[in-house]
């Protein structure tokens, strides 16, 4: 018997290899490659509702300069790399939730429209995979105004992609962003990128939108939380029905990977970062302590776990895939 | 304003005390509220290793209350705690099952078969659904050219019969490791078995192997089983336990089979003895060595009874280790 080395390990070498003659299977073309992942949809219960978490696909990119804006790059990347990214890249998942209420189908963030991204804008497909029709979206709940958040409420084509639905801002998010004044004082290139996809995206529509405010219900049992930092209107929700919880984070952090690992980063797109890590900070020291079930935007597909103290961060346990509802 | 507190947060007490209902506005139609779906999403999982395409199929999970020697070297104290810091219930023992099938290019394979078709309604949907993922995934069972069996555990060689004790994959040549078969074919070693489990393991392997006339092709570690797919003697869990490594290129990925049982008793504690390793030391051994490869060589493992879809890192975490999933990729 072959003994277990790291070289037997690795041997795949031809020399070594009897290969098996007895093939018995009748000549035939090989079964083709599908090529295609699995639908990105997971379903779970928060006490009697049902709740789908959605994948819009992500991005993978070379990380840019000031990608952490208060680390040196070679930091940043070596926590990449620790974090099994590819060399030199970052990964971004982008996930939105439904949440059946039963009395209510509430979308929360959007993602982005199909062909937007070449590896994203899946949402509407994932959605169609998991059977829920667009035109049953009773709410769609914007948690900030972020382009990965909020690009999904339209079609590639500028059409509502929730035609049926109500849509809701947190208002101060609203007041920021559509602020002229602000606009004109966009302190880069990425800030005056997103004063004007807000814009785009939304003005044309600033009918339909409901502005919102923390503390209250933006669903049936789905509670805004202020989360600011991140954006000035930055929100989490709170999903509750009976003794079932789940925090929906939105971006709280943006990758657990560099930013619960390390809560004092400062990614590029937080607006104002030390609110930011001081959000982070108090959010995930409650989560930890109560154990609470966390959503995360840009957590891996399914996008659901929980968070522990660990050193001077944190580290996300992802839930086990529960094969049966 | 409501500022964020534990309390508020946990209990969603906040708009019952504060009052307004947004919803209350809200202008969709009068409708009745979509149904829930009641249904998971189909559980399989594709990546490539190289130019091989892996396909993750997983056969469901079974959960139940945990005898007292369920870790036959630590008590019950000790499990729960354990399963405490990782999330899980008390006194409850989740083990999920995934097969996995690699597209060769010329041959496509199963390697494991999970619990069974029969068991899908026996389980009430819980586990048996290798068959009905892998038609959500897209794969004829007729397509299937070979299926490798790790050991002769009945969660792994059950799925090789239909309810009606034929063969599963009709077309597939099924391949054994020869020392697994030595060991458990011999009537000399079902004879010195020790009553219930170990005798249950000898019966039910044989109803498998009679029923397919035991046509089986023997394989030893260290030979391909077929293009890309090696395998490697991991003995302990069962004498004949084997592993397999899916290379193409420069990837690689450690197809672990039961190396370890659940990742969040079993990595975290490589010391740990499950009942189901039939010589626990002689299986700590092998994971101590298997698992210090995969965290010095950041190699990929695939585990059948890690949670779906069943595919890690492994880092090495004080005195044992530590699985990192792999994050899902939405687009292979």
């Amino acid at each position: 018997m072959t003994a277990l080395t790291r070289r037997s390990l690795f041997a795949t070498a031809a020399g070594a290899a009897a290969f098996l003659p007895a093939m018995v299977a009748p000549a035939r073309a090989a079964a083709p490659p599908s090529g295609k992942q699995a639908p990105g949809f997971y379903r779970y219960k928060v006490g009697d509702y049902e709740l789908t978490q959605i994948s819009d696909g992500g991005r993978t990119f070379p990380m840019p300069d000031g990608f952490v804006r208060n680390v040196s790059k070679e930091q940043a990347l070596a926590a990449a790399e620790a974090a099994y990214m590819p060399k030199g890249q970052v990964r971004v998942p982008f996930n939105p939730v439904v949440v059946n209420t039963g009395s209510k189908l509430v979308l929360i963030d959007t993602g982005f429209p199909p062909g937007a991204v070449p590896t994203a804008g899946l949402c509407q497909a994932n959605l169609a995979a998991a059977g829920i029709d667009a035109k049953a979206i009773d709410i769609v709940v914007l948690s900030h105004l972020h382009p990965d958040h909020i690009n999904g409420v339209k079609t590639a084509d500028g059409a509502l992609a929730f035609p049926n639905a109500e849509i809701k801002a947190p208002a101060p998010d609203w007041a920021f962003w559509m602020s002229d004044d602000n606009m004109s004082k966009a302190a880069n290139d990425m800030m005056k990128g997103y004063f004007a996809n807000t814009r785009k995206v939304l003005s044309d529509i600033a009918g339909k939108v409901t502005r919102y405010e923390w503390g209250k219900e933006v669903a049936p049992g789905i509670t805004a939380i202020e989360a600011s930092g991140h954006t000035p209107g930055h929100t989490a929700f709170a999903v509750a029905s009976g003794s079932g919880r789940v925090l929906v984070q939105s971006d709280v952090t943006n990758i657990p990977e560099l930013f619960l690992r390390n809560p004092d980063w400062h990614v590029a797109f937080d607006v104002e970062p030390d609110k930011a890590v001081a959000t982070r900070r108090k959010f995930y020291d409650m989560a930890a302590a109560e154990k609470a079930l966390i959503a995360g935007f840009h957590f891996a597909f399914p996008s659901l776990g929980y968070v522990e103290k660990d050193g001077t961060g944190y580290r996300l346990v992802p839930v086990a895939w529960n094969a049966a509802l | 304003m409501i500022k964020l507190s534990r309390r508020d947060v946990m209990t969603g007490t906040v708009a019952l005390t504060a009052g307004t209902v947004l919803a209350a506005t809200t202008t969709s139609p009068v409708a009745a509220a979509a149904p829930p779906a009641g249904r998971q999403a189909p559980g399989f999982y594709r990546y490539k290793v190289g130019s091989i395409e892996i396909t993750v199929v997983t056969d469901g999970v079974n959960k139940f209350k945990f005898g007292d020697n369920h870790v036959t070297n630590k008590n019950r104290e000790e499990v729960n705690a354990a399963l405490a810091a990782t999330y899980y219930e008390k006194d409850m023992m989740t083990t999920p099952y995934n097969p996995v099938v690699v597209n060769t290019g010329s041959k496509l394979v199963v390697i494991d078969t999970g619990t069974s078709e029969a068991n899908f309604a026996r389980s009430k949907g819980a586990a048996g659904q290798f068959h009905v993922n892998l038609a959500a995934a897209g794969i004829d069972r007729n397509a299937i050219d070979l299926v490798v069996i790790s050991h002769f555990h009945g969660d792994h060689i059950n799925g090789l019969l239909t309810p009606d004790n034929k063969l599963a994959f009709p077309n597939a040549e099924i391949l054994v490791p020869a020392a697994e078969w030595k060991y458990f074919m011999d009537d000399g070693e079902m004879s010195r078995a020790p009553a219930g489990r170990m005798q249950e393991v000898f019966t039910n392997l044989r109803r498998v192997f009679d029923a397919l006339g035991r046509k089986v092709t023997r394989y030893d570690p260290g030979t391909e089983v077929a293009p890309g797919i090696t395998a490697v003697a991991t003995p302990g869990h069962t004498p004949g336990h084997s592993s397999h490594v899916v290379s193409s290129g420069s990837a690689k990925v450690y197809i672990q089979a039961d190396v370890t049982h659940v990742p969040f008793l079993f990595v975290r504690h490589p010391d740990w003895h499950a009942m189901y390793d039939q010589d626990g030391a002689m299986a700590e051994q092998t994971r101590r060595k298997v698992y210090d490869m995969l965290a010095a060589e950041r190699m990929m493992v695939q585990g059948f009874h890690y949670p779906f879809p069943g595919l890690a890192y492994v880092e090495k975490a004080g005195s044992g280790y530590r699985e990192i999933p792999v994050p899902w990729d939405p687009t292979i």
